[in-house]
């Protein structure tokens, strides 16, 4: 009988990401498959390089919120650090996807003095929502990147709700 | 934008592993049910949304001309459930499961409108594995990068 879980999935290469090199954007394939198909979905535009520079700033201003929103309600802070810990390490994976510098982003707006969680799901659901809409223009290993931290994201709001 | 017409045999084979993984997890949710006892509000959601899911991907390889894969006749369990917490836990393989095939398709798909699905299967999915790993005990039951 085959496992519940299947094998395929499990199996799934961690190829991608976009490294800059002296003269652009060039992908940096650190997986197994190298075919000329897989390079083509790696490939990446120059529209879609500034597409996904964009979610590194939407991605700080979400790690940002989390700092405002902690500040703002200790036990927020006490209940949801490891949300904060996982919004840090997307942010990190984001960033070596998209090298370069990168406008630090804002969120909108200091949270409530009552209802930081509040405010602070909603930072989460714009940054979740922002992310699923770039990966639709993204390709390969960019668009897995960002369709799984949006997913992420949706977990976060729900934990937060 | 990517070019809709390339690598459509990777994209049918990544998305029939999606579908498989879909007829898994409506196979484990039966198991979840039975364990956790009838009129599981969670349990019946899921499942209608993974049948929802393979019946869309089913007519989507159908009018591409590929042939959808069929469920398994059975399928091994990754450990004995024998109770809720169990239950819960392989509520939680199975969603996870389905992540990890739904974020390779994302990875292999030309198609936006198949990265729209993928997106849409893949926030559901985490939602509702949030669920179940608390109802697991597990911690934490957030993940930073869902089926990755």
């Amino acid at each position: 009988m085959p496992p519940l879980a299947p094998a395929g999935p499990r199996t799934f290469t961690r190829r991608t990401l976009l490294a800059v090199s002296a003269a652009g954007f060039a992908v940096a394939v650190a997986g197994c498959t190298s075919s000329s198909s897989a390079d083509e979905r790696d490939a990446v535009t120059s529209e879609q390089a500034d597409e996904l520079a964009a979610q590194v700033t939407v991605q700080s201003a979400l790690v940002a919120a989390y700092d405002l929103a902690f500040t703002a309600d200790p036990a927020l802070a006490a209940a949801a650090a490891d949300l904060a810990t996982q919004a840090a390490e997307q942010l990190e994976r984001l960033r070596a996807a998209a090298p370069g510098d990168h406008p630090a982003g804002e969120p909108s707006g200091p949270p409530p003095a009552v209802g930081a969680q509040g405010w602070l799901r909603a930072q989460v659901a714009v940054a979740a929502t922002s992310h699923a809409s770039a990966c639709l223009d993204q390709a390969g290993g960019r668009a897995a990147l960002l369709g799984s931290i949006a997913a992420g994201l949706r977990g976060h709001e729900a934990r937060l709700a | 934008m990517a070019d809709d017409t390339a690598d459509v045999p990777a994209d049918d084979a990544a998305l029939n592993a999606a579908l498989a993984a879909e007829h898994a997890a409506i196979w484990g949710y039966g198991v979840v049910g039975a364990a956790l006892g009838a009129g599981q509000a969670a349990v019946l959601a899921a499942e209608i949304a993974h049948r929802d899911v393979r019946d869309r991907v089913t007519t989507l390889l159908a009018d591409r001309g590929t042939e959808p894969v069929p469920p398994e006749g059975g399928y091994a369990l990754p450990f004995p459930v024998l109770s809720a917490v169990d239950a819960a836990a392989l509520a939680v393989v199975l969603e996870e499961g389905v992540s990890a095939a739904w974020v390779r398709v994302l990875d292999r798909t030309a198609e936006r409108s198949t990265r729209e699905l993928a997106a849409e299967v893949l926030g559901a999915a985490e939602v509702r594995a949030v669920g179940w790993r608390a109802a697991a005990a597990q911690n934490p039951t957030t993940r930073a990068f869902p089926g990755l």
